[in-house]
């Protein structure tokens, strides 16, 4: 009987402390860390089409058009089927794409979500996060490592 | 120290004094049944007839001592076929050792191991399943991860993945037309399908039970909903980059970086890579973070069973899981599927301010033990719960090695084995911890079992945290140099495990010299764990069954792979 | 004696004290069409809004706010939603007991309050067998749950509703030997008398006045009964007919949309009958300071629906055969000793 009333005393205890732990979300948004991985952005003129971050996606996510001169035409991600490994941001030796904090994306069809260059440069910070900062420390730990050269294709 | 294991059992033949196998020796016992030998990277492998490999296996098992049969990983080679049956020992699972039955191409028929490892059973159907071998004398070589209207095997060379696989509707079986099971027409038992969508089954698992009244007369597994050809995956992906994502989904409930450090583990073994040590502490405590993680969730849903709503215990376990995972986010990036580990070390250093990580961990690790008095003041301390848990989904601890039960599952039946301990690796036999066990071998015990591992894992959390404060600024080296294409030597394999939240989780690496993998087989705890369902149920009432389902504590996904 | 309800109603509109049959049928029938709103007003608040509330403080969450002030329009969003589903009939259902057994399950329920006295005048009859009908027309809910347990053509719905029988049966009678255990107290089975029977001062210390209230008499039948009496209305951690992580949702699986709500009206409704009962037979019905007897009437069973919530936040499921043990020979010797004991102490004082 005594475990029996120890039960109900803790779950009592936690009705009457009248805290809560759920937020009530869209008015109360939540704090992400600043190595979040969200919605990539894309930038363009930093880009040099050197196709590896086609290259290590592991679901093939990363669609890459360019002319026989190797000049970009199309970039398209499709962010309903990336897994956000993050692996398309290491590679990059330009930090032409980064993944934002920004989680809240949403479409009505699959097509939606199959984002051009256009759509990906236009992806908003995350209440203002520019993820870059925080990252930086690290990424030499990528560039430039490995045996011999490093090759960027 | 906590880490040393009492040693005072006889020696097996083909032991050595200081722990060692003597593949000698065991070549001796084996006599003329060995045809060949073959030098895997985790141990040497023994090559069978297929039409001797019982006797091989019996031998082995009961005068060698390898009691334990970790996985089978079966495959199709340009020339024939190959089953592996890789041995271990529960009491030292360092002593490993491969058997390799090679079967004919033209006609791949091998004996079964079924009579000497009882948990052979679902590791060759699902061999059947994928490869395509056919075992002799299999009690029931059905399909396991595939409908049992698919055409071929997928893994197997000739495989073509072309070709749909449309199957009428009107050849499936008739899920409306009465299925009585049992006795024919006069049975008194009733068939009852749990699943595949039930509230309790924890994922898409479908049980079929045939009830006598409200007691389970015999129940069977039904697996393969969530099968997602992670090991085709794999096989697709380079070793660098492009595997590493994956492991997080197998058992996608928060164990991620355990099971990254699976396929880390054997990767870097494979391939010779060195870990910095100040990584293997990050990864030592980031995993032991998993751990939390997934045991409150294992916590939180067998409250749900056995409660019976999604009320308070639930609630609590998952508010202390944000916790956790609040810490993994800042650590990793992700809450759920980090892609944290790389080869070669971890994908970043603790996050800047690194004072504000080590505060966060902390506050968390000192407020854990009241948290875990509540748990016990609401649950284990409950009348009724002990009332329900206790003395049922009873695994006697021979049980429980005959199906290759790992894992708090293999603890709370007594079964002293962890491989944190017993196979080092990461950091783990330089801290202070201990392998809890408990003897009670019911659903009480595993849930016993969980909550202590939680609080062993607070002390390995709390010991690197003291270490990566104090770790020299000039010697933080999370990655150690690896290749950026990876391209192990051709026909090296191997076998290793690691501890993840529901026991062993192996992994067998063949590589054929490319920058993938040639075979890539995933040994699930889940899997083997679900096997004992049948037995630990066998005349108990159905809340039991949902109770001892919720005890193993199964994640559908890694069961299906 | 006091007034009944149709009487008042009666006098209200003039036909005197006296009424002939045709007044007294009219008058009833207005008189249970208003405690008959007033008791599916209180299931209305209890069902989508209040449990949901409860349950949020109990784990911590915020729960329903959007919809109106304090999220109380989810009431009115929440029938909608279900009365506009689609009322799916199952293959091979046998329909008239289908039918009936939801209407079976929210009548006998709402039946039962016919003669629970509710103060400030609120009571629709007094027959002296009070007790005894409203414990019979309780029992009829077990009708129902076996009718839509074996009537669903669901083998879920068929465990759920032998469940439901053998719980009950292993509970009833128990129920029915504490309540007769206060019977001896008050020597009448009549509810107005019961409740008048407890109207006294037990014990006066310094200002405060403890009651005569029968939990406080004999609070050990009154624990034994607020337990039989959450097994009775089948509440956690009794809630083994439903059981929803082990047979779905029991007898009630296979409906939906209206018949759906009507079963959960029924289970709200017997959860507020099982408190009126406890209220009348325990805690003195309507009987208060100040307040008038009807909002203290309220705020009895409200109190009493509040503990079976805590219950159900803390406490796990019992297993089918350890209720049935529990029953059969735990509760039933509990309860035959309590009565004994009652009827020893009620002839040794007497």
């Amino acid at each position: 009987m005594i475990g029996i009333f120890k039960s109900m005393a803790t779950t009592m205890k936690h009705a009457l402390d009248g805290q809560t732990f759920t937020v009530e979300y869209p008015e109360e948004t939540p704090d992400v860390s600043p190595r979040f991985r969200g919605v990539h952005k894309f930038s363009q003129e930093r880009c040099i089409w050197c196709r590896q971050c086609e290259n290590v996606c592991p679901n093939d996510t990363i669609q890459i058009v360019t002319d026989e001169q190797r000049n970009g035409e199309q970039y398209n991600l499709h962010i309903g089927q990336c897994i956000y490994c993050r692996l398309c941001e290491e590679v990059c030796p330009v930090d032409a794409i980064l993944l934002t904090q920004n989680f809240e994306f949403t479409g009505d069809t699959k097509d939606d979500l199959a984002y051009n260059k256009e759509q990906l440069k236009n992806v908003p910070w995350y209440k203002d996060i520019d993820p870059l900062a925080s990252r930086e420390p690290d990424r030499g730990g990528w560039i430039g490592e490995g045996e011999g050269e490093v090759d960027y294709q | 120290m906590s880490l040393e294991r009492p040693r005072e059992r006889q020696l097996d033949i083909g032991e050595t004094v200081d722990g060692d196998v003597d593949y000698d020796a065991l070549a001796e016992l084996l006599g003329d049944r060995v045809v060949d030998r073959e030098e895997h990277v985790n141990a040497p492998a023994f090559v069978v007839r297929p039409d001797e490999i019982q006797d091989a296996l019996f031998a082995l098992r009961d005068e060698a001592g390898f009691d334990y049969l970790s996985c089978v990983t079966a495959q199709e080679y340009d020339d024939r076929y190959e089953s592996i049956y890789h041995l271990k020992k529960y009491d030292d699972p360092t002593q490993e050792l491969g058997v390799v039955v090679p079967t004919a191409k033209d006609a791949p028929i091998s004996q079964t191991a079924e009579p000497v490892y009882r948990t052979a059973d679902w590791h060759e159907r699902e061999a059947y399943d994928l490869v395509g071998i056919n075992y002799e004398g299999h009690p029931d070589l059905r399909r396991i991860l595939l409908p049992e209207t698919w055409q071929g095997h997928p893994l197997g060379q000739d495989y073509n993945a072309e070709k749909p696989q449309v199957v009428p509707f009107r050849k499936h079986a008739n899920p409306l037309q009465p299925d009585q099971r049992g006795e024919g027409d006069n049975s008194d038992t009733m068939f009852l399908n749990i699943g595949p969508h039930h509230p309790a089954t924890h994922g898409v698992l479908h049980v079929k039970a045939v009830l006598d009244g409200e007691q389970i007369a015999d129940v069977e597994p039904d697996i393969g909903y969530l099968h997602r050809c992670e090991e085709q995956m794999c096989q697709q992906g380079t070793y660098r980059h492009q595997i590493m994502p994956y492991p997080d989904r197998w058992d996608y409930v928060s164990a991620g970086i355990l099971n990254e450090w699976a396929y880390a583990r054997a990767a870097e073994d494979l391939a010779n890579i060195e870990v910095p040590e100040y990584a293997q502490v990050i990864r030592t405590m980031s995993a032991e973070l998993c751990r939390i993680c997934s045991h409150m969730l294992a916590l939180g849903t067998f409250a749900l069973d056995v409660f019976g709503d999604f009320t308070a215990v639930f609630q609590y376990a998952f508010r202390d899981r944000e916790v956790v995972q609040d810490i993994l986010e800042d650590l990793t990036g992700q809450r759920l599927m980090f892609n944290y580990l790389r080869l070669g070390g971890v994908a970043w250093d603790l996050p800047e301010p690194r004072e504000e990580f080590f505060e966060k961990s902390r506050d968390f690790l000192d407020g854990l033990p009241k948290k875990l008095k509540e748990y016990h003041n609401l649950i284990t301390s409950n009348e009724i719960f002990q009332a329900r848990c206790v003395n049922t989904g009873i695994l006697p601890p021979e049980v429980a090695k005959q199906y290759g039960a790992t894992g708090p599952v293999a603890r709370g039946s007594g079964v002293d084995i962890d491989l944190r301990r017993d196979d080092p690796y990461g950091y783990y036999d330089e801290l202070d911890w201990d392998v809890v066990t408990e003897d009670g071998c019911d659903n009480y015990g595993r849930v016993l079992v969980r909550m202590q591992e939680v609080e062993e894992s607070a002390k390995i959390i709390e010991q690197c945290l003291d270490l990566l404060e104090e770790w020299p600024e000039d010697d933080r080296t999370i990655q150690s140099n690896v290749p950026r294409t990876l391209k192990p030597e051709p026909d090296t394999e191997i076998y290793r495990g690691v501890e993840a939240a529901k026991g062993e989780l192996g992994i067998y690496i063949r590589a054929d010299g490319t920058d993938k993998p040639a075979r890539f087989k995933i040994r699930s705890p889940c899997f083997c764990n679900l096997h004992t369902l049948r037995e630990m149920t066998q005349g108990e009432y159905i809340p039991d069954l949902i109770a001892s389902l919720g005890s193993l504590d199964i994640v559908l996904g890694e069961v299906d792979r | 004696m006091t007034q009944t309800l149709p009487e008042t109603i009666g006098e209200l509109l003039g036909w005197g004290t006296e009424l002939s049959f045709g007044q007294d049928v009219v008058a009833s029938l207005i008189g249970a069409a208003l405690v008959g709103t007033l008791m599916l007003t209180m299931t209305a608040i209890a069902g989508p809004w209040a449990k949901r509330k409860i349950t949020a403080a109990f784990t911590d969450r915020i729960a329903v706010n959007r919809v109106g002030p304090f999220g109380l329009l989810i009431i009115v969003a929440d029938a909608v939603r279900l009365l506009s589903k689609e009322l799916i009939v199952p293959e091979g259902v046998d329909r008239p007991a289908w039918d009936l057994a939801p209407i079976v399950l929210a009548g006998s329920a709402l039946l039962g309050f016919a003669v629970i006295p509710m103060g400030s005048g609120i009571h629709l009859a007094d027959p002296e067998v009070g007790l005894v009908y409203v414990f019979a027309i309780a029992s009829v809910a077990s009708v129902g749950l076996v009718m839509a347990g074996y009537a669903s053509n669901n083998k879920y719905s068929m465990l759920g509703g032998l469940r439901a029988v053998a719980q009950n049966l292993a509970y009833e009678i128990p129920l029915v030997l504490i309540a007769a255990s206060v019977v001896l107290f008050a020597g009448s089975l009549q509810m107005s008398e019961i409740v008048a029977a407890q109207q006294g001062t037990l014990l006066a210390v310094g200002g405060l006045s403890i009651p005569a209230w029968y939990a406080f008499v004999n609070p050990f039948a009154f624990v034994l009964f607020l337990v039989a009496n959450l097994m009775e209305v089948g509440r956690n951690p009794f809630d083994i007919p439903e059981a929803p992580t082990e047979i779905v949702a029991g007898y009630q699986t296979e409906y939906s949309s209206v018949y759906f709500v009507l079963i959960y009206l029924g289970e709200f409704l017997h959860i507020f009958l099982g408190a009126a009962i406890i209220t009348t037979v325990f805690l003195g019905g309507p009987a208060g300071p100040v307040l008038p007897g009807i909002l203290w009437f309220l705020i009895k069973i409200w109190a009493i629906f509040l503990f079976t919530q805590w219950a159900r936040s803390a406490l796990p499921r019992l297993r089918i055969d350890q209720l049935i043990e529990v029953g059969w020979k735990g509760m039933l010797v509990l309860a035959f000793a309590n009565l004994i004991l009652t009827a020893v102490i009620v002839g040794v004082i007497a």
